[in-house]
């Protein structure tokens, strides 16, 4: 008796464990499924827009579920194609990694609904920009949402104390600052202030915060490949190894990980980080902690706009859907202007807009959160990364070499290129 | 008598290194952040506010339920079984013995490095990823326990059994009647081991779990400290290694000598 | 009886098994459907400069970590085999590290390694030396990773040499001492031939142990700096489960198998003696 009863539990327990997907869809309604980032605003955000889309849409409803926590989306999402239990919609659509789900015939071709062309209009996105989120078919399987721009965040008291009333904004300018800065107050030769920081564990999605957004910006928005084929701006890919060379041999970065926060506690003046610093700076600094942010520094005869890296995330649509064109009404619904609104006072990340600063809706908010303006200006200049398989393992192997050159100073610039150039090359040809 | 004093000296530093670093740990989690660092334990603003913030972000109570439940069933599974078959090896005859018993040694062998990627995809067909299922059918058996409870068997007198058989037993009645009973060594060395080593294993949950609320204990912190929920705070991390620490750690403290034999039986099986 | 050890078998021995050697002639993702590529994964594995690199740095892990723990062990085994008071509390104290996870192990290792204010450089800076790059030096960063796994195992190894010792005949040493034997060979011509056996064992559960290597690297330093700390298991995790490419780490898997296969076997080839 008593095993019975264990074994009972036993298959009771475990069937709890998984999870079941048992709702039946009633025939007048459509139920849609909606998969929103982890990440605690955007929870809320989702929660947000869905109940005000539900209340408005009776005859559509939508059931949001954050992405599991604690593991790549991608991952998550690759493993649910494979098991056909994608959801309808889902918004944290890396770019990056488009491709596979495509190659896995996963995603929507969202360019064969008739409004398509309008509604991305409205968004007054720079040409180059939304062509850089089309796929190498020509069709568009994501729909560009969200950005958050790599800028560079600096300590302003340090930088007065310096002598500096405007942040640097080319290389030599930046050096030049790191010079003053720098500071050993007490004299025991250990740095008290560093003028810069950046993480140094060789994980691949830390070069978005240092080589990759100083490559692009190098380049005037060039990412790695065009057409699917691997064109290089060697010169910016120099520029960036060399860049992060000098702020490590010179001792501008230290190569160590702080236990608590450098930034916070005035030990770093310059980070170089996106616009979600600053409701953890806000809930975290001490009471005379000033900061601002500017535009990352570009090679001494650069002229142009800024560009940077974007880290942006998009929506898609999964081909598992029933309701193509319901879930497209809700994708709209998502991108409109007061879900963008929402976006900005909830999260405090950017929508993907060429006219934030120009658009009267979004007014207010930028008026009490100035800070945010700078981001704004920097969303027309942003780039993602490529659609290519393999992205992950290309940014590892970037690591390396960064590693290698830019840390360690056991490279030189030149033949940390030559290198990742010639790995690249080998990734992708096992991929083919 | 200096020899002595030498003695006593080199055993007590033993003793503060191997002991210090969990002091320093868990006097780290009560401190604030900027008096981690210091090497004197206490401090003036001691308090548990990075324990609250630990049980806030992450389900770690949850996750010991989940690693109690998974570590009792392999456990439990194990001993079943490696009693059963070792009863099987050690006392009965049936065709095929030698031929089981040469698998159950290949088996040994077979370094786990081969065979960890197969067994995933293998969950992966059978649908069992992300489920308790998953974690516990890969480990429900062991040859090493099956040797163990044959070696153990082998020691029991035949006349205990043939006086069970005659008292009308079966032979599943006699291992679990009679022969258990008596094997009270042998259950406590396989249950310890299997049970330490199924609570601690990290690298199987952290392939085959995705979902935060299945995760083991060891597992949940590993994602964790890696991962930026932690905000960079020092003394949040140290504390959820600690609260993970802690299980272990008293369950230790109460059954050291029971641990410490079943750990250096594997010595004696060799 | 036996037979659910039959059906065990088949399903999580065999098949895995076979399915592994299937595994290795193609490309695959778990997502789009298995691509058969003949012989290509091995050449690529022949040509994998990171991979050899992985299977160095855990040789060096373990020459470092073996001959530390058998000495440490052997020490302390030693000392606990006098008759002392409190035998068992210490004997408790040292095995604790043992038992508790190799998580919690790192993570407090992590903290106590950090260069700026860890508590290992704090107290060499206060007895006047200087801070030691532990993790953040290519050259120290594995050495450091050997220290704390030794720290980690030891007491096991202390609680199954000091069984050994346990296990050595008086009469052995008494004889010695009659016929003027230094302490010093008293340990080389007793002590350790009769302890081969525990030595043998201890060499192999750590080399098992040591190729297992993987949660220490993965949380303490992600297999940098520069790919010193890269673990051969460290290395196929990441090249199944973070690039997903399932047939080339099976392939990594099986010639990695091999290799502690016959390491394993001419360890024991090598150290082992006949105990008279």
């Amino acid at each position: 008796m008593r095993f019975h009863f264990i074994l009972i539990l036993s298959i009771f327990l475990f069937a709890c464990s998984t999870e079941k997907d048992t709702k039946r869809d009633d025939i007048k309604i459509v139920r849609l499924k909606y998969w929103c980032s982890a990440n605690p605003q955007e929870i809320e955000l989702a929660k947000k827009l869905v109940d005000k889309w539900n209340k408005l849409h009776p005859d559509i409803q939508v059931e949001v579920q954050p992405l599991p926590a604690g593991q790549s989306s991608e991952e998550v999402l690759l493993a649910a194609i494979a098991a056909k239990t994608t959801p309808d919609i889902c918004s944290n659509i890396w770019p990056g990694a488009v491709s596979e789900y495509i190659k896995a015939g996963g995603l929507v071709k969202l360019n064969e609904f008739e409004d398509f062309d309008s509604i991305v209009n409205l968004r007054k996105i720079p040409h180059s920009l939304l062509e850089s989120f089309r796929s190498n078919d020509g069709n568009f399987y994501q729909f560009p949402w969200k950005t958050n721009p790599v800028m560079m965040l600096y300590n302003v008291k340090i930088l007065k104390s310096a002598g500096l009333h405007n942040p640097p904004q080319n290389y030599s300018e930046f050096f030049n600052a790191c010079e003053k800065i720098k500071k050993d107050i007490n004299g025991d030769g250990i740095t008290d202030i560093w003028p810069g920081y950046t993480d140094t564990r060789p994980i691949w999605w830390q070069r978005f915060f240092d080589f990759y957004p100083f490559y692009i910006a190098s380049s005037g928005g060039k990412t790695f490949f065009e057409n699917g084929i691997l064109k290089i701006d060697t010169a910016s890919a120099i520029n960036a190894f060399n860049f992060f060379k000098i702020c490590f041999q010179k001792g501008y970065f230290p190569n160590t990980n702080f236990q608590t926060d450098p930034f916070l506690t005035g030990k770093v003046a310059i980070r170089f980080t996106g616009p979600w610093t600053i409701a953890y700076l806000e809930k975290n600094k001490p009471a005379d902690l000033e900061y601002s942010f500017a535009p990352i520094p570009v090679p001494n005869n650069y002229k142009g706009e800024t560009y940077t890296y974007g880290d942006p995330k998009n929506i898609a649509i999964f081909s598992t859907t029933k309701h193509k064109k319901e879930a497209w009404e809700f994708v709209k619904f998502l991108v409109s202007d007061s879900s963008d609104l929402a976006l900005l006072e909830i999260c405090n990340q950017l929508p993907i807009r060429g006219d934030l600063l120009e658009n009267k809706i979004f007014a207010v908010y930028f008026e009490r959160n100035p800070k945010m303006k700078s981001f704004a200006k920097q969303v027309s200049y942003i780039r993602g990364v490529d659609e290519v398989p393999e992205m992950k393992e290309i940014f590892d192997a970037i690591s390396k070499e960064f590693e290698a050159c830019s840390i360690y100073g056991v490279k030189t610039p030149e033949s940390a290129m030559k290198n990742l150039i010639k790995r690249i090359n080998t990734i992708l040809e096992w991929a083919k | 008598m200096k020899g002595k004093l030498l003695t006593y000296f080199f055993l007590l530093t033993g003793a503060v290194i191997f002991a210090y670093p969990f002091l320093w740990m868990v006097f780290a989690t009560l401190k604030p952040e900027i008096e981690i660092p210091n090497l004197w334990l206490l401090s003036q603003n001691m308090s548990f506010k990075n324990y609250s913030i630990v049980l806030n972000k992450i389900p770690i109570i949850r996750a010991f339920f989940n690693s109690l439940f998974v570590s009792l069933s392999i456990t439990a599974s194990v001993i079943i079984f490696g009693s059963i078959v070792g009863f099987a090896l050690s006392r009965l005859n049936f065709y095929g013995k030698n031929l089981i018993f040469m698998l159950i040694l290949f088996t040994m062998m077979i370094p786990f490095q081969i065979t960890l990627i197969p067994t995933y995809v293998l969950i992966v067909k059978l649908g069992f990823v992300d489920t308790y299922a998953g974690l516990i059918l890969p480990a429900m058996m062991s040859s090493f326990s099956i040797l163990v409870f044959r070696q153990f068997f082998l020691n029991i007198p035949q006349s205990l059994i043939e006086s069970a058989r005659i008292d009308g037993c079966n032979n599943l009645q006699i291992l679990f009647k009679v022969i258990i009973p008596l094997s009270k060594p042998a259950v406590s060395t396989v249950g310890i081991l299997t049970f330490m080593s199924s609570w601690n294993e990290v690298l199987w949950p952290l392939i085959v779990i995705r979902n935060e609320k299945l995760m083991t204990m060891p597992q949940l912190v590993t994602v964790f400290v890696l991962g930026g929920q932690a905000e960079g705070q020092l003394g949040v991390q140290l504390a959820s290694a600690t609260l993970l620490a802690l299980p272990v750690v008293i369950a230790y403290s109460f059954f050291q000598r029971y641990f410490i034999e079943s750990l250096a039986t594997t010595g004696l099986k060799e | 009886m036996v037979s659910p050890y039959v059906i065990y078998f088949l399903v999580f021995v065999a098949y895995p098994l076979t399915f592994s050697f299937i595994l290795i002639f193609h490309r695959w993702n778990i997502v789009t459907p298995m691509e058969f590529i003949g012989l290509k994964n091995f050449i690529r594995l022949f040509r994998d400069e990171t991979f050899f690199k992985s299977i160095i740095n855990t040789l060096i892990f373990l020459s470092i970590h073996i001959p530390l723990q058998i000495a440490v062990a052997l020490f302390f085994a030693q000392l606990l085999n006098k008759k002392i008071k409190l035998r068992g509390l210490f004997r408790s104290i040292y095995f604790l590290p043992v038992v508790v996870s190799g998580v919690v192990v790192t993570v407090l290792w992590q903290q106590m390694y950090a260069y700026e204010t860890g508590l290992i450089n704090q107290i060499l800076l206060k007895f006047g030396f200087k801070k030691i790059p532990w993790l953040v030096s290519p050259k120290f960063a594995m050495p450091s990773i050997a220290i704390m796994a030794t720290w980690k195992n030891v007491g096991l190894y202390i609680v199954l040499f000091l069984a050994g010792l346990q296990n050595i005949p008086r009469e052995l040493y008494e004889v010695a001492e009659i016929d003027g034997a230094s302490s010093f060979q008293k340990f080389l011509k007793i002590t350790l031939p009769m302890l081969n056996p525990t030595i043998v064992l201890v060499v192999v559960l750590s080399t098992i142990g040591g190729f297992s290597l993987f949660i220490e690297p993965y949380i303490m330093t992600g297999g940098g700096p520069m790919d010193s700390t890269l673990s051969a298991m460290l290395y196929i995790y990441n090249q199944a489960f973070y690039f997903n490419h399932m047939g080339y780490a099976a392939t990594l898997g099986f010639f990695f198998a091999t290799i502690i296969f016959l390491v394993v076997i001419l360890q024991r080839k090598f150290i082992e003696r006949d105990v008279y």
